[in-house]
């Protein structure tokens, strides 16, 4: 027993930095969910925090907490039902591209936006929409109308969130897609049209069909991240203005616990949302078996 | 090829449709050049769309000159340096030890760190792990907490698996311990692998704003991106310059007038997303490749 574990020595001692830094990072993070049940202050040790029981759940009687849940379910809906279908219309339009510099030019541009971070397009936001000569309300003056504070408005906060979502994403979301799309047998689209079948018959017989697994897979993992709008992009456009439609369940526990120092109550809010995403997760793969006769692990 | 009129038209459309996605992708960058690239002043009166109408460089002059802001690019670069490398290193060794099948307790630590996956302990505790760890206000908190990352060890263990067994075993024959074959054998063959998750890495180190903003206080830690987070709500000049910073600059006074916020602020958001423009077309290849290899499973 032992001499077996001495011959692989160098393995586990290669594993070994990693195994300490997953303890480290996220096993003791887990074990301080504890703060979730105990009167925690920061300077204390979480292990001799007196228990308060469920306590620190009383947010869940706050009317706040659920336009918080409200938010964050409206936002990731919003951005699932157009943020899902865009990036497989977009592949199906750059297939049809037969010129091929072109092609290839359409592709890199659109990949581009997935790798500037969200402080950059939310500066892109601002220099578009912004009051004081923001171009867009610069244009609608000059076409006499009146300015519209799209920042910092209750009514433009969604569309904005979606729409820059969707112009960040769609584009690197199409790779997946356009490589399906060149695993399907030329020979399908010749047989098609000694047929007569034209260009969208092709379309919804062979390349959507032929597409179709990796929509489903796209599909299922795009489940558990329902839960998870994307800190990153909210965070920067959010304000005192329009706060009240962008507070989201990661704000919110970034808020409550480290700027306002509330550390049992947002532990147990983040402790719920974990608790939502792993059952996300875990119904999430038992569907793929059932889909695709195989799970995801 | 033949096109009957009708998918002629049709056609047209599509590329005209993607021109214009392009062009929307495009533009605001020339846009926030051509702000950036004007005397601020005369930009706020309007009606710069592409080129700047009163050419000045006074505003990269002014960021430039910025001690703040050319601090923030040093530990920006520092971090996403340390952290890509060391972070490839010490993923590809735990991926490279676990892709012996016959590695007792293999099972186990795999799930030790498919957990990890699935489950964590949110925000606030890991906020206090790190303050427990004297991480906190460190600059090594850019570094350590993401120096493992689960999701690569997955693609890289697959992807040391589809490396032919013979290879490995006849170095070991010869005598090449693990780490020799891994150096010698392995990592050689892993390249491209290693070039898009070194790429995605770099990129995520480059563009985090989130850890320096709430991990660390002293202004002397802090990365671009964070910077320009706290810009980004800034309603006057001297959050940005600082009170005194600029000596040289505010000696400008004259020309400090038709200095405006939005234009410095184009300048510095410029100035952080060039370097990403510029590495831009050389890693298109690796990319494209990273995102394939990634999603071999799932």
């Amino acid at each position: 027993m032992y001499a077996k574990f001495y011959k692989h020595r160098w393995q586990y001692l290669m594993i070994l930095p990693s195994v300490v830094l997953l303890f480290l990072f996220s096993y003791m993070p887990m074990a301080g969910i504890l703060v979730a049940f105990r009167d925690f202050q920061i300077g204390t040790s979480i292990w001799s925090a007196p228990w308060v029981g469920l306590d620190n759940f009383a947010f869940l009687h706050e009317p706040q907490f659920w336009t918080v849940v409200r938010n964050t379910l409206y936002i990731s809906v919003l951005k699932f039902i157009f943020g899902f279908p865009a990036p497989i219309l977009l592949a199906l339009l750059i297939n049809e591209v037969t010129h091929s510099t072109f092609k290839r030019f359409v592709q890199s541009v659109s990949y581009l936006p997935h790798f500037f971070s969200w402080i950059v397009v939310a500066y892109m936001l601002q220099s578009f929409l912004t009051l004081d000569g923001g171009l867009v309300n610069q244009l609608i003056g000059k076409a006499g109308g009146d300015p519209v504070f799209f920042l910092g408005s209750t009514e433009w906060f969604r569309p904005i969130v979606v729409g820059s979502g969707l112009w960040k994403e769609t584009g690197w979301n199409t790779i997946l897609y356009l490589a399906a799309i060149t695993t399907i047998d030329p020979q399908l689209y010749e047989a098609a049209k000694v047929e007569g079948a034209g260009k969208m018959a092709q379309i919804r017989h062979i390349t959507i069909p032929g597409i179709l697994p990796t929509i489903s897979i796209v599909l299922i993992l795009s489940i558990p991240s329902l839960i998870n709008v994307g800190m990153d992009q909210i965070y920067p456009l959010m304000n005192s203005a329009n706060m009240e439609v962008a507070d989201v369940l990661d704000t919110y526990v970034l808020r409550s616990g480290l700027q306002q120092g509330y550390f049992g109550m947002s532990t147990a809010v983040g402790l719920l949302s974990s608790v939502i995403g792993l059952v996300l997760v875990l119904g999430t793969n038992q569907l793929s078996r059932k889909i695709n006769g195989e799970g995801l692990w | 090829m033949k096109k009957n009129s009708a998918e002629k038209v049709a056609y047209g459309f599509i590329v005209a449709l993607l021109a214009l996605l392009c062009l929307s992708v495009v533009y605001p960058f020339l846009y926030m050049l051509a702000i950036s690239l004007n005397d601020g002043a005369d930009a706020a009166r309007g009606g710069v769309y592409i080129w700047p109408r009163s050419f000045t460089t006074i505003n990269y002059e002014i960021v430039l000159g910025n001690e703040v802001i050319r601090h923030s690019y040093l530990i920006t670069i520092g971090r996403t340096v340390l952290g890509t490398v060391l972070g490839l290193f010490v993923t590809l060794l735990a991926a490279y030890g676990l892709s012996y099948r016959k590695l007792p307790l293999r099972s186990t630590i795999l799930a030790y760190v498919l957990i990890t996956m699935l489950f964590n302990g949110g925000l606030v505790p890991l906020y206090i792990q790190l303050n427990n760890l004297h991480l906190l206000d460190t600059f090594w908190v850019f570094i350590f907490p993401s120096l493992f990352s689960a999701w690569n060890m997955f693609v890289m263990l697959k992807f040391i698996q589809g490396i032919p067994e013979a290879l490995i075993e006849s170095a070991e024959l010869d005598g090449a311990g693990p780490l020799r074959t891994l150096l010698q054998i392995v990592m050689p063959l892993s390249k491209p692998m290693l070039a898009a998750l070194g790429l995605f890495t770099a990129v995520g180190h480059w563009n985090d704003w989130f850890s320096g903003a709430f991990y660390v206080t002293s202004q002397s830690l802090i990365p671009v991106q964070t910077f320009l987070q706290q810009l980004l709500s800034a309603s006057d000049l001297s959050t940005v310059l600082g009170s005194n910073s600029n000596q040289e600059a505010l000696a400008r006074s004259a020309e400090m007038q038709n200095i405006t916020l939005m234009s410095i602020k184009m300048a510095v958001v410029m100035v952080s997303a060039l370097p990403i423009l510029c590495v831009y077309p050389f890693l298109q290849k690796y990319f494209v490749k990273g995102v394939l290899i990634g999603s071999v499973k799932g």
